[in-house]
């Protein structure tokens, strides 16, 4: 049985004045809240760390660590189908980017300013491939090809990838959007501009942080995929998720840490630029914030 | 040749009239307000004019053309609005000259143009900034900067200092005024605030509910309100109620006060009697003054003024102002609780229905 | 052109590709569920409902009921270690509060397989803590194995949400919470939890529809005994070659995550209206 907790008056909401830090009393308990977060970074980090440490390793020991060196790396580098695995994870999540970001934004424009009949269903439809297993949606594609005849290849990857990562773009500019006032568009068609035209010189211009960074999340994405590039694959060249996934299956190798560890890296630098260059480029808000925006569903 | 026209224009937006058969002619070169409370269809009928609307009915003529098929960008006429709009990934200068670009002015007109127009709103050093970095009332110069330099044939103002702070606001309302002699544009202006109204207009029609109650100068609005709603909203103005009696009206205290009555008033029929507070006098009539007797129940002073609220009886209250000139200050002459006898010439006061 | 005609245009793009290869795939999947295999393996056509009769077989139901259990399992994981870091750091982070969540989403751009794979190097039998420690304990292959792996792949999307609810809360609601309660865990009960249920509802959702679905931790952390629908389907569609019972097994995952996923958006909306009105 709950009680209403009577409402502050509006003199006392945080949103007018910064909130007063309280020095934290035993009341508040931080400190076990504290020892509880820190040991979650620690276990989180935990297997990374060690990913990516005995990617250095000098022998095959996943126990003890030898000395540093490169081999893990050089034995990823030096294997011609390794490379050219990774030359067709990067072309997939390019191409991938470039055409869900453009299909997303769109999609997110026409969600938010057209008040259709087919608004509130294709909404649902946009929603769903974000809760839907993978596995359901790399099961139908593969179906979806194969019953046309289409030839399982990198392009049935990239088509794959594109369907799920519309949505991710869609929901990350519609949140952006929502926060671009109706009378600024009007402004422009008012000063001349057809609708066209506001879009391209209005529109576009303020959303693009929130574009950019939904395209780099989608490259990210895309590049780490395992179950949709899984059940869309060819022969070859196969994407590095999918290399790794054959590789576990028979056995633990080194090289597996220094792919992974090289996987880290390139993600880590995509959603990095995603954070950063909102900012670098002179826009007062960061990536984050824009990311973040989308998590009130 | 009218700037504006509108024929019988209704909008209706699902089952609700926003506006219902209006009927206006804005002449060239004039300050026109549209005046009421929110809800009233003032804000629908601006938009109606530059274009974001399609009248239901009826039709709107600009410059004696009329523009149903005419969308927003290609009407000639701009909009300063409420929110300001200002695009705030162009700086200032760019933000005035996004019109001007539409049209494709060559350049060098353009950057001319761009700082007359700055220079007309006084921001010229601040062409550079972004519109983050500038305050309320400098957005709204921007906004105007930028809808003026294109020359419009009619400039539609949204509210446009609903947000800026009551000194701004004064200030801002004597800058338009001047602004829009100097360029002798058709102004068509949107407000809740009377006052304001008042102080900018050549002209201004009240509005509630999608009517226009009245239309004509401020004076006249403001002496001669045409309804108890117009007299209510503009100005506060005390209401008698009373019965039309040869040449008068008979209060419901008993006295007959002499008025000016219409002549579709039929005797005995219910009326109002309406005189504005600054006309009411206390005590020291004047000879020819109706008046009637009452209780003073509450004084409010607010500087210049006080507001005297004398009782005549139960519910029946009437608002004087008095100056508080350095020869008479209201708080010296009255106490809570006094008795006195108000009074005002016959011709200041109104009968309404 | 008005403005619905022109903005309405920006749907199409987007929604035909939606169209085509998301609900048009799924068709083909319920198509092919009642169909049949030929002697080649080929899918095809027909009418044989009997595979969905197939699906709750003996043999098979354990399966789908351990699919339940085990993201149910990992549902409450994740909201019970989920919470308490989301409220720590929504709470008590502070000006660095972004870059703990930062931190937090970090390691899931690592990628799936190789964080699960990172467990096994060090839960192995040959793994980091069995040498560490000289011990033989068996970590891998049981069901917290499976259950573990997943809850780890996951857990970021119950914190996102979580944090996001707590974030947008008025803090002076918990101070006003503090002087009627008195105690911080009926402040918790009374006030916190109710304003952040709905992420938390969220994070539940996001968490509990891929884990059900999920093959990855079964097949890497666990055995045969652990397998999940997901390892079923899979197995269907590449080693036993028989899709359309494939496309039965997951046509029927997919209502069952339909219902949950209606109710929840029912929820949501009703919230939305709520707050609106």
């Amino acid at each position: 049985m709950s009680v209403d907790v009577a409402r502050p008056s509006p003199a006392a909401r945080s949103d007018a004045v910064p909130a007063r830090r309280r020095p934290p009393k035993a009341f508040d308990r931080p400190r076990f809240l504290r020892l509880f977060t820190g040991l979650f970074f620690v276990f989180l980090f935990a297997p990374i760390v060690l990913v990516v440490l005995f990617s250095f390793n000098s022998s095959r020991s996943l126990q003890n660590f030898d000395g540093f060196s490169l081999r893990w790396y050089e034995r990823f580098f030096e294997s011609e189908s390794l490379r050219s695995s990774l030359l067709a994870s990067i072309e997939i999540a390019l191409v991938t980017m470039v055409v869900a970001t453009a299909l997303g934004t769109l999609l997110a424009y026409g969600l938010v300013r057209a008040r259709t009949r087919w608004s509130g269903a294709l909404n649902v439809v946009m929603l769903v491939p974000l809760v839907t297993p993978e596995i359901v949606a790399g099961a139908s594609a593969l179906l979806l090809f194969t019953q046309v005849g289409f030839q399982l290849s990198l392009t049935t990857i990239i088509l794959g990838h594109i369907t799920f990562s519309i949505s991710y773009v869609t929901v990350v500019v519609r949140a952006r959007l929502a926060t671009i006032s109706r009378e600024v568009e009007d402004a422009a068609l008012d000063l001349g501009a057809t609708r066209v035209q506001t879009f391209r010189l209005v529109t576009l211009p303020e959303l693009w942080p929130a574009i950019l960074a939904a395209g780099l999340l989608v490259f990210a994405l895309s590049f780490d995929d395992f179950v949709m590039s899984f059940f869309t694959t060819g022969e070859s060249p196969q994407p590095l998720p999918v290399r790794i996934w054959s590789a576990i299956r028979f056995g633990v190798t080194p090289t597996i840490n220094a792919i992974g560890s090289f996987m880290l890296a390139i993600s880590l630098v995509t959603i990095g630029l995603a954070l950063l260059l909102p900012r670098l480029l002179g826009r007062r808000e960061s990536g984050m914030g824009v990311l973040l925006g989308r998590e009130g569903a | 040749m009218s700037a504006i026209t509108f024929e019988g224009v209704t909008k209706r937006f699902g089952e609700a009239t926003a506006v219902r058969e209006l009927s206006l002619d804005i002449r060239q070169g004039e300050f026109f307000s549209l005046l009421g409370p929110s809800g009233c269809g003032k804000t629908t009928t601006l938009r109606m004019v530059a274009g974001f609307e399609q009248p239901s009915e009826g039709r709107i003529l600009l410059e004696g053309e009329p523009v149903e098929t005419v969308p927003p960008y290609e009407r000639n006429v701009n909009t300063v609005f409420q929110s300001y709009a200002l695009f705030e990934h162009l700086d200032v200068e760019r933000n005035v000259a996004f019109g001007l670009q539409r049209r494709k002015v060559p350049k060098d007109e353009i950057q001319r143009r761009v700082a007359e127009a700055l220079e007309l709103v006084q921001l010229r050093e601040r062409g550079k900034a972004r519109p983050r970095e500038l305050s309320g009332g400098q957005k709204q110069r921007v906004a105007l900067a930028r809808a003026l330099v294109n020359r419009p044939a009619v400039l539609l103002l949204d509210e446009p200092l609903g947000a800026l702070d009551l000194k701004l606001r004064k200030q801002m309302q004597l800058e338009l005024k001047s602004i829009q002699r100097e360029v002798g544009i058709t102004f068509l202006y949107v407000t809740h605030d009377q006052e304001e109204a008042l102080a900018m207009s050549d002209r201004i029609a009240v509005m509630e509910d999608g009517v226009v109650k009245q239309c004509g100068s401020p004076e006249d609005i403001y002496e001669h309100p045409a309804g108890p709603f117009v007299a209510g909203f503009i100005g506060v103005s005390n209401l008698l109620g009373g019965v039309a009696e040869n040449g008068g009206v008979r209060l419901a205290s008993g006295v007959l006060c002499s008025a000016d009555v219409p002549g579709d008033c039929a005797q005995g029929s219910e009326v109002h009697l309406s005189v504005r507070p600054e006309k009411i006098w206390i005590d020291d009539l004047e000879p020819g003054m109706s008046s009637v007797e009452g209780t003073i129940v509450e004084r409010v002073y607010v500087g210049t003024t006080t507001q005297v609220i004398v009782e005549l009886a139960p519910g029946e209250r009437l608002v004087a102002l008095e100056q508080n000139t350095s020869r008479a200050r209201a708080d010296d002459r009255w106490e809570i609780g006094e008795r006195v006898r108000v009074g005002w010439h016959p011709e200041h006061s109104l009968v309404l229905r | 052109m008005t403005e619905q005609r022109f903005a309405a245009g920006f749907l199409f793009p987007g929604g035909l590709w939606l169209l085509a290869f998301f609900l048009v795939p799924l068709g083909i999947l319920l198509a092919i569920s009642f169909g049949y295999t030929d002697d080649l393996g080929n899918a095809l056509y027909g009418w044989h409902p009997e595979n969905y009769e197939r699906v709750f077989d003996p043999v098979f139901v354990p399966v789908l009921l351990r699919s339940i259990g085990f993201a149910l399992a990992t549902v409450a994981l994740c909201v019970l270690i989920g919470y308490p870091v989301a409220y720590y750091i929504a709470v008590f982070g502070g000006r660095r509060k972004s870059a703990l969540i930062a931190l937090v989403v970090l390691p899931f751009f690592v990628n799936y397989l190789v964080r699960t794979y990172a467990w096994i190097a060090i839960l192995g039998d040959d793994g980091l803590v069995n040498g560490t420690f000289d011990t033989q304990i068996r970590f891998l292959n049981t069901p917290w194995a499976v259950i573990g792996g997943l809850t780890y792949g996951y857990l970021a999307f119950m914190i996102l949400p979580i944090y996001a609810a707590l974030d947008r809360m008025d803090p002076a609601l918990i101070e006003a919470g503090k002087d009627l309660y008195g105690r911080p865990w009926l402040t918790f009960r009374h006030v916190t939890f109710p304003h952040t249920f709905q992420g938390v509802l969220a994070g539940a959702v996001l968490v509990f529809l891929p884990a059900v679905g999920d093959f990855v931790s079964a097949q890497l952390l666990g055995g045969p005994d652990e397998y999940m629908v997901g390892n079923l389907i899979q197995q269907q569609f590449f080693a036993a070659e028989n899709w359309p019972f494939g496309a039965a097994l997951t046509t029927i995952m997919m209502l069952f995550l339909l219902v949950w996923m209606v109710l929840y958006l029912r929820s949501a909306a009703r919230e939305a209206q709520e707050v609106t009105a």
